[in-house]
């Protein structure tokens, strides 16, 4: 068995996944909302009000509390001397090599949640792949950035 | 070389024709749904061509090329002046190709590709005469290698050694085992129903309610020579694509001409050779026939996603061996590929039908009693599926990963580990508690990426090749 990456991503990633987890589930909401509204109105029978309301506390339960947290648990990282290790997936675990001599360029970015929170994601692209390590704290997301594209410009081959 | 040159003049018409061409379906459409009189719309339309003919004839004019310092230097544009300047070194490549039109001239169409262009060309120059070619050509390999011209010459003389030759008897095997056929009839349907509305179809099916009852025999004869027409339609369109097809190497090129009424010729470095990537369709596949692609950056682009090229049409496994391996040294292309190991079968088998189920239960639902004919799909689905079971395999040898996966067409893909761009592990929860592992490896094509991808494979082997892979030891 070989060790899995070591780093983890800030944990106030999880709170960040959670609050676009609300905002999805407040969809839902709506949708729900609208169904039992229409089954009021018209008389349908009650079962649909149940099972609006059923499917909305799930979609909300898994967005909002089950999915980050294995999302979370899941993400590991590693940035090395020569390569980046990544290992991430909910119902399927991926694990990512990508060697440092491949990768073309590193970018951060901020939305604003992430900003609030003071997070970046960092997107490491290779010729033919773009892979992405998110939520990581603001200074280490620039650091690593540094850190890869001064190992990135190290060799230079043809693609 | 370093005043401005003009385009051959036949570009112009090429250019103009070019232009009539995109307007057709507008002009149909202005036609047909115009108004009433007819003498604004004839006037339009000639106004229309006069103008396009006026265009072409400024967009010739204004467009010259010219080598100097260096740099290819184009410079173009009717109404906005533009200046494009391409350092020669940067140029990937050069893609040569005679059109009918260019062909009775004795001219060429020249492709200027970088590593940043994707899909479309950087540079066009659409009729050059062939001595112009050349001279571009031994400018840029001059700029690249800092041998005289000269020397170039005799060393590429020299050096220059055909690998592969189209036979015709190859030529027609290629062409009738080629998928060509289903697009030829697909296009065919296609060009009927858009002139649905033209053709009188209550007289042809009343019509064709005679021929039904003058007997089955004879609709199925017509149904039969309609598809053999498809065919031989099919068979020619790719037979005159490949014919000729040769494949030469140069010190560090390999150059693919083919072609018999529009001549291409294609020109890959080998240093940009990605990955090499062997197919066998399901009718070639039992009769010992694959084509070899290459997957490379950058360069000519045939079609946008990928830079994928044939390299080798049609040929038996071992003559495909026997052709690359002393070209392509690095290369073991004869390695033994090792199987996904039994238990995993029963997930292919599974996946096969998962899939099928939507089709099946939705046939089944809707449209009875026929629906329940669709069942029938789980044979063809389980038979695909126990196929793409056979063929999962992998091999590891020294710097070389090789994948072979099957989606309906069976490929084998030869990466080098130096030009893998990222390799995946992945693992599902069942997959894990079966001790199974899918692998995922890209490599660079053109702009994107392309790669292999074998579920289900044994887990430890996969942890093998992400070992493999992994710099850190």
């Amino acid at each position: 068995m070989i060790l899995e990456p070591q780093k983890r991503i800030s944990k106030k990633g999880l709170t960040v996944w959670r609050i676009s987890g609300a905002m999805h589930s407040f969809f839902a909401f709506l949708v729900s909302g609208a169904a039992i509204a229409l089954t009021i109105i018209f008389d349908w029978p009650g079962w649909i009000i149940g099972i609006a309301v059923l499917t909305f506390l799930l979609y909300a339960y898994l967005f909002i509390m089950l999915l980050p947290t294995i999302r979370w648990k899941r993400w590991r990282y590693e940035v090395r001397e020569n390569e980046i290790e990544l290992q991430h997936g909910v119902f399927i675990i991926k694990r990512t090599l990508v060697p440092m001599i491949r990768v073309q360029h590193v970018d951060t970015q901020q939305g604003p949640i992430l900003r609030k929170y003071q997070l970046a994601t960092i997107t490491v692209s290779t010729a033919a792949t773009v892979h992405e390590i998110p939520a990581l704290e603001m200074d280490e997301a620039e650091e690593l950035r540094f850190f890869i594209s001064k190992l990135a410009r190290v060799a230079d081959e043809d693609v | 070389m370093s005043e401005p040159k003009r385009l051959h003049p036949i570009a112009a018409v090429i250019n103009c024709i070019k232009q009539l061409k995109e307007l057709i379906i507008p002009f149909l459409v202005f036609v047909v749904f115009g108004s009433k009189n007819g003498l604004f719309q004839l006037f339009a339309s000639l106004g229309v061509i006069v103008l396009v003919l006026i265009i072409g004839i400024l967009t010739w004019l204004r467009f010259t090329y010219r080598l100097e310092d260096g740099e290819l230097r184009i410079e173009y544009g009717v109404f906005v002046r533009k200046k494009r300047y391409i350092p020669f070194e940067r140029i990937q490549s050069l893609d040569l190709s005679e059109g009918i039109l260019q062909r009775p001239f004795g001219l060429v169409k020249v492709k200027i590709e970088t590593a940043g262009s994707s899909g479309e060309a950087e540079a066009v120059l659409t009729a050059i005469s062939k001595s112009q070619a050349t001279i571009i050509q031994q400018a840029l390999s001059f700029a690249k290698d800092g041998t005289s011209i000269d020397e170039q010459e005799v060393v590429k003389d020299e050096k220059e050694t055909i690998l592969y030759q189209i036979t015709p008897k190859e030529l027609f095997l290629l062409a009738s085992t080629s998928g060509g056929v289903g697009v030829v009839i697909s296009a065919v349907i296609a060009f009927i129903f858009q002139f649905e509305e033209i053709i009188p179809y209550e007289k042809v099916f009343n019509g064709l309610e005679n021929f039904i009852s003058s007997g089955v025999l004879v609709v199925s004869l017509l149904v039969f020579i309609g598809f053999l027409v498809a065919w031989a339609a099919a068979l020619i369109g790719t037979m005159l694509k490949y014919a000729g097809f040769t494949v030469k190497k140069n010190e560090d090129d390999f150059i693919i001409t083919r072609g018999l009424l529009e001549k291409r010729q294609l020109t890959i470095p080998l240093h940009r050779i990605q990955a090499i990537r062997i197919s066998e369709n399901l009718i070639r596949q039992p009769l010992g026939l694959s084509t070899v692609y290459i997957e490379s950056a950058g360069g000519s682009a045939t079609d946008t996603e990928s830079t994928r090229e044939m390299l080798v049409p049609i040929a038996k496994r071992n003559v495909i061996t026997t052709i690359l391996s002393p070209y392509l040294p690095e290369y073991n292309l004869e390695t033994s590929i090792l199987s996904a190991p039994r238990r995993s079968l029963k997930r292919y088998l599974f996946r096969g039908f998962v899939y099928m189920l939507p089709i099946m239960a939705v046939s089944v639902l809707f449209f009875r009693p026929w629906g329940y004919l669709s069942l029938l799909i789980v044979i063809p689905a389980m038979f695909l599926s126990y196929l793409k079971f056979m063929d999962a395999g992998w091999k590891v040898d020294h710097q070389q990963l090789t994948l072979r996966y099957r989606t309906i067409i069976r490929n084998t893909i030869f990466m080098k580990r130096n030009r893998i761009q990222s390799l995946v592990m992945k693992e599902s929860y069942f997959q894990n508690k079966n001790k199974l592992a899918s692998i995922e490896a890209t490599v660079m094509s053109g702009s994107g990426g392309t790669g292999g991808r074998v579920v289900d494979l044994e887990k430890k082997d996969v942890e093998g090749i992400y070992e493999w892979y992994s710099y850190t030891k």
